[in-house]
């Protein structure tokens, strides 16, 4: 395990050298005390040190984040600890393990927490949350004929291909199937889809499972699939610019394939998540149902081939469904399934302990107690898909130093935060990748907490006396607020850095965030981000590559690890 | 002025009011930060997607377009499209109104029950311990916050002595009466799927649930109300009139009942026409803690999402509320009291 130990010297080396003597120059002062200090420097000599680097900082041109050059590894490091030291990873999974060490050791976050969604059920009912976050009620037994779910929120109209919310998406998945599914166990398995393969790269089939019925009577057929791809990827198709285009990120087009039950997939490039993609997105429709309605019509109204079929709908008040007897896995154990919403935690919560309902979402930390000391009530918490991490912009002063990033990790106390403020529920993290997602690396521990070192790599980088703001959103994640002040007041006890915190509205924050402009986007910030596809691609790559959406780094390395990555097949 | 002419000068005067709010309403989205686009799309949607959904909402028009184009729809009673939820906006508050509704004037009959009688008895007891109780429940009334006596109903009426339901509306009043009327309004939403039995057991539910909502939203306006009534009371007991009329030998209640308080109704009616309008949008936090489906959480939704067709929808009908509530109050002043007069 590479367990980093910023006191033992043989482990350090990996950062230091590369990226202390960049400062040689600008903070020889700062180097020299650290090196006093004992933390730096495998053989103490930094004059060696600066002499070496010279050479690597020179082609990292913006601070060394470039990763450009083979860098000269100085006497007695352990060239494996280092992640550009390391020889050429093999497979898929390995060039993503070797992506997050990357991440890990550069420090472009503060790695934070893997946030936790906290349900609350009747202590009668018989159910597993699954960590993908959708409430699929077919599995679920409960004690009675009938099953009601209160959420935060009621979806956002029926549509299966008009949304990207969870609350919506937990509604039509019990009316509308995908092609495939995951297990509780995250792995993937068929649903209207009974077979798949890969055929060559870029080109997958989906054999179509027969005597699947929509709600209406109808038979589906390979024409529905294909459509229902269709018209999440084009715009032109089915009538909507549906907001998931992007969740099956890089599909080209769906055919049928003549003279079988099946369609083809096409991709830009080998596309190695995509069955992952299909078994967490793309809700199949009928084609016909679709096209012979407006959108109005499509937002209230139902026609899946789904466990449940929909009975009636408010606006915002309650979607009914029943259970339909003719579904392709046999009817579920219960009729009728009833989706409620109140956006105040204790009236979920007080819901619950009435038995007015059955399941609850987001039971908030000071509500589990009570969930937790009724007797007909439990807590049932499973991690998130969702990470939430403090992104430093690469291109700006003091987070252009990895040293500077570092000292912010070593600078905050995460396990008191998680305990504390989130009572436990979250897990601490050390990577962009989550586990149990492909690419996870697993021989990575969280940053330790260790004020002094850190005052001690803020003085090496230089920046002694910065003054930096936190943004955060507000409300738009479990104790956001409060993760970012606790954050934020860890740095602020630091004697050579101050800190605070600036509460900013999500929309706001998000453009800034989101508008393909680095420069707009604050130096500084709390984010959180879902990846339902259990896959390390769909977060590195938007969150940390050169040209990702939201980035905030920019490494030539992890570029191009991510690149070879993503040539190759993943394992699903 | 007669009262017909005296209605369409209000009505004409309304309709003013309601096209400055659609516009002023319709302008504060350009200074308003953050853009519909970036709440709709994916975080990390590409340029082409934002553009596309741009497009498809008509948010690349000049906004002297975009103005023109919505007050054509609106005089067409097309209020927008609702790109949060993929529905007309119209459908969307029409869904809400009955229960924003049946709130507003469910708290109003609690207010007005409980105020007026109190308020009276507060007056004509003056500094007896009807008094002092009265002025006491008005003052903890008036200091209470509704989320806090709202929550507290909920464990001490729903989750200690499960008298009430905790939250939701789980029928409508109107839903109600369709077990007796069957109603066919030829827009499904506003359709009312009959979820429970009888009219009775309908009925009952609907009480049950609208109870706690109620008399949370209510015990502000309650106490308010309470101070009202025993001030104008106090005031108009002190007048010559009264003396005149209990000189010609009335009997005191006639004397109280329908001289001195016809004419303290008046301030009463006036605050009650104002409540009325806030309660029809500003009711939030009791809607929240209930989970009511009501116009306030729907606006503070919408505000949260950006979702500006909705936005405006919803503060229109609000606006419109208030007029009409403005207008009614003021032809019932000239019933209360003819001096006043329909000028």
């Amino acid at each position: 395990m590479i367990s980093y130990n910023p006191h033992d010297m043989a482990d350090t080396e990996w950062f230091d050298r590369r990226t202390f003597l960049k400062h040689s120059s600008a903070a020889g002062a700062s180097l020299a005390t650290l090196s006093m200090a004992g933390c730096i420097g495998g053989d103490g000599d930094g004059d060696d040190d600066g002499d070496d680097g010279g050479d690597d900082d020179g082609t990292d041109g913006d601070g060394g984040d470039t990763g450009g050059g083979e860098p000269d590894v100085p006497d007695g490091v352990d060239e494996s600890a280092y992640w550009m030291d390391m020889e050429e990873p093999e497979g898929r999974e390995g060039y993503f393990h070797r992506a997050n060490l990357g991440a890990h050791q550069e420090a472009p976050w503060i790695f934070l927490n893997r946030q936790y969604s906290n349900y609350g059920k009747a202590a009668s009912l018989d159910w597993e949350p699954r960590s993908d976050e959708l409430i699929w009620a077919y599995p679920m037994s409960p004690s009675g004929s009938s099953l009601t779910v209160t959420q935060g929120q009621m979806d956002s109209g029926l549509d299966p291909h008009d949304h990207r919310e969870t609350p919506t998406d937990n509604i039509v998945t019990q009316a509308y199937d995908r092609l495939l599914m995951r297990t509780p166990d995250d792995e993937i398995e068929g649903a209207l889809a009974e077979d798949w393969e890969r055929l060559e790269a870029g080109h997958v089939r989906f054999h179509i499972r027969e005597g699947v019925t929509f709600h209406n009577g109808d038979e589906l057929t390979p024409d529905d699939v294909a459509f229902s791809i269709n018209r999440v990827i084009d715009p032109d198709v089915g009538g909507l610019a549906s907001p998931q285009n992007d969740q099956l990120a890089g599909v080209t087009d769906a055919e049928v394939v003549d003279g079988e039950r099946a369609v083809d997939v096409f991709s830009d490039g080998i596309n190695p998540v995509i069955f992952s993609l299909f078994a967490s997105y793309c809700n199949i429709v009928q084609r016909d149902w679709i096209e012979s309605r407006n959108s109005d019509e499509i937002n209230r109204t139902m026609n899946g081939t789904g466990a449940f079929q929909l009975d009636s709908y408010e606006s915002d008040v309650a979607v009914t469904f029943e259970a339909f007897d003719d579904h392709w896995r046999g009817a579920p154990e219960f009729d009728t399934l009833e989706f409620r919403a109140a956006s105040e935690d204790s009236t979920r919560v007080n819901q619950l302990i009435q038995g007015e309902t059955d399941v609850i979402v987001n039971v908030p930390p000071q509500e589990v107690s009570r969930v937790q000391s009724e007797s007909s009530t439990e807590l049932a918490p499973v991690p998130s898909t969702r990470i939430i991490y403090n992104g430093m912009r690469h291109d700006v002063e003091p987070f252009d130093d990895p040293l500077f990033r570092r000292a912010m990790n070593h600078a905050i106390d995460l396990e008191t935060i998680v305990e504390d403020t989130l009572q436990g529920f979250a897990d601490q993290t050390a990577q962009p990748t989550l586990e149990g997602f492909a690419g996870y690396n697993e021989d990575l521990d969280p940053y330790p907490y260790d004020p002094d070192l850190a005052e001690e790599l803020v003085e090496a980088s230089g920046y002694a006396g910065a003054d930096i703001e936190l943004h955060t959103p507000v409300g738009r994640y479990l104790k956001d607020l409060e993760i970012a002040q606790a954050t934020a007041g860890y740095i602020d006890d630091l004697d050579n850095v101050s800190a605070s915190v600036n509460q900013r509205e999500f929309g706001t924050l998000a453009g800034e965030l989101t508008d393909g402009d680095i420069t707009t986007s604050p130096h500084w910030y709390l984010i959180g981000w879902g990846n339902a596809v259990f896959d390390a691609s769909q977060t590195v790559i938007p969150l940390l590559t050169s040209d990702g959406a939201l980035t905030s780094w920019e490494n030539e390395e992890f570029d191009r690890l991510v690149e070879e990555a993503q040539s190759l097949p993943g394992s699903q | 002025m007669s009262l017909g002419r005296f209605l369409v000068r209000r009505t004409l005067q309304g309709l003013l009011v309601v096209w400055g709010v659609i516009t002023v309403v319709f302008f504060l989205r350009l200074l308003s930060p953050g853009d519909p686009v970036t709440f709709i799309a994916p975080l990390d949607a590409s340029p082409e997607l934002k553009e596309r959904i741009a497009e498809d909402l008509g948010l690349n028009e000049p906004i002297y377009v975009q103005y023109v184009e919505y007050l054509g729809g609106l005089l067409q009673g097309d209020m927008g499209y609702s790109y949060q939820r993929g529905l007309s906006a119209r459908s969307v508050i029409w869904a809400r109104v009955p229960a924003t509704v049946e709130l507003a004037v469910a708290a109003s009959v609690v207010a007005m029950v409980l105020s007026i009688p109190l308020g009276v008895v507060a007056a004509t007891r003056r500094h007896g311990p009807a008094d002092y109780g009265a002025t006491l429940f008005s003052l903890v009334g008036i200091s209470t916050p509704n989320f806090w006596l709202g929550i507290m109903l909920i464990l001490v009426m729903s989750v200690q002595f499960d008298l009430f339901p905790t939250s939701q509306r789980q029928v409508g009043f109107l839903e109600s009466w369709a077990h007796l009327v069957r109603v066919d309004f030829g827009d499904p939403s506003i359709s009312f799927p009959l979820r429970v039995g009888s009219f009775a057991d309908s009925l009952l539910t609907w009480l049950q649930h609208i109870t706690l909502p109620a008399i949370t939203l209510g015990t502000y306006f309650t106490a308010l109300i309470t101070r009202l009534t025993r001030s104008g009371m106090l005031d108009e007991l002190g007048k010559e009139y009264v003396t005149a009329a209990r000189a010609k030998g009335l009997p005191e209640t006639l004397v109280r009942y329908r001289h001195a308080l016809r004419n303290t109704l008046i301030p009463i009616i006036t605050v009650l026409g104002l409540q009325l309008g806030t309660l029809i949008g500003g009711a939030v936090i009791t809607e929240e803690v209930f989970a009511w489906p009501g116009l306030g959480s729907l606006l503070i939704d919408a505000i949260n999402a950006r979702d500006w067709p909705l936005i405006q929808a919803s503060l229109i009908v609000i606006g419109v509320s208030f007029v009409v509530i403005n207008i009614a109050v003021d032809a019932v002043y000239g019933y209360l009291n003819p001096q006043v007069g329909y000028e």
